[in-house]
């Protein structure tokens, strides 16, 4: 009697587990498209100054320029023949990365990317980015508090934001 | 749509970690070129990236117009073992939606 009365309450424990999964399941699958719209910041992006961008992005905290960031942009490095796609290499020693923005001073726009790392991913970051005209590219880390800044100028023959 | 994707996904274990290759199949009109007969060409950009390992959620990337066409992007992920499954996904600014998956080599 009692083994029989363990069988229910098993079928109906794993009944409800399995519904309350398939419910979980259905609800992020129809919420992604949305929240993943939604979470695009949109004043960082259309920030029309690198200040303003950074800003809106990172939040206010102390600016240390730092060697542990290391930045790379061009092959050769510091030159593009084509701006519409510049290759770009981050990479730092430091610990518990949070964000990575990625700006081009004189773009129309000047931020370009801006990453949100978790414990999981390891740099080098690489990726190719559009610059319209001679101009300082930065990469700014955010780790524990504090924004690690570096910057490169590159020289582009091309315009690539047209 | 309903054409095949044309982007690409690689995975490998190197060294104990693991580096992901992604390359996306996208024009990424920034909305301020023009075609031939003068006429602007409306924004169309990718603005959300987001990967996976193992049901994990592990980067979010945004760009803005400045990513290049046809985006490119390489990062390492720490530790990881043959097979495992990464997922990317990736939505535009006009909500069009792509989504790639592949297993470590």
């Amino acid at each position: 009697m009692v083994d029989n009365i363990n069988q229910q309450r098993r079928s109906i424990l794993k009944g409800a587990i399995s519904a309350s999964t398939l419910a979980l399941v259905a609800a992020s699958g129809l919420m992604l498209p949305q929240r993943l719209l939604a979470h695009w910041p949109k004043d960082s992006f259309n920030a029309e100054t690198v200040e303003d961008a950074l800003l809106a992005l990172l939040g206010e905290a102390e600016v240390v320029e730092d060697s542990a960031v290391s930045f790379k942009v061009g092959t050769p490095p510091s030159y593009a023949v084509n701006g519409a796609s510049v290759p770009i290499q981050v990479q730092s020693s430091l610990d518990n990365i949070e964000r990575i923005a990625i700006l081009v001073e004189k773009n129309p726009f000047p931020l370009a990317m801006s990453l949100d790392l978790t414990s999981a991913v390891k740099l080098p970051f690489k990726s190719m980015i559009k610059i319209r005209e001679d101009s300082q590219v930065i990469a700014v880390i955010r780790a524990e508090g504090k924004l690690y800044k570096t910057s490169r100028f590159v020289e582009v023959d091309i315009g690539g934001c047209g | 749509m309903g054409l095949p994707s044309r982007d690409r996904l690689r995975a490998k274990l190197k060294k104990g970690d693991t580096t992901v290759r992604v390359l996306l199949s996208h024009p990424m009109h920034t909305g301020r070129a023009k075609n031939e007969s003068e006429e602007l060409i409306s924004a169309e950009f990718i603005q959300d990236i987001r990967c996976w390992r193992n049901d994990d959620e592990i980067l979010t990337i945004k760009c803005g117009t400045a990513t290049a066409r046809n985006p490119y992007f390489s990062f390492q992920l720490a530790g990881g073992e043959l097979g495992d499954k990464i997922l990317v996904r990736w939505v535009d600014n006009l909500g069009a939606k792509g989504l790639i998956e592949t297993r470590v080599k």
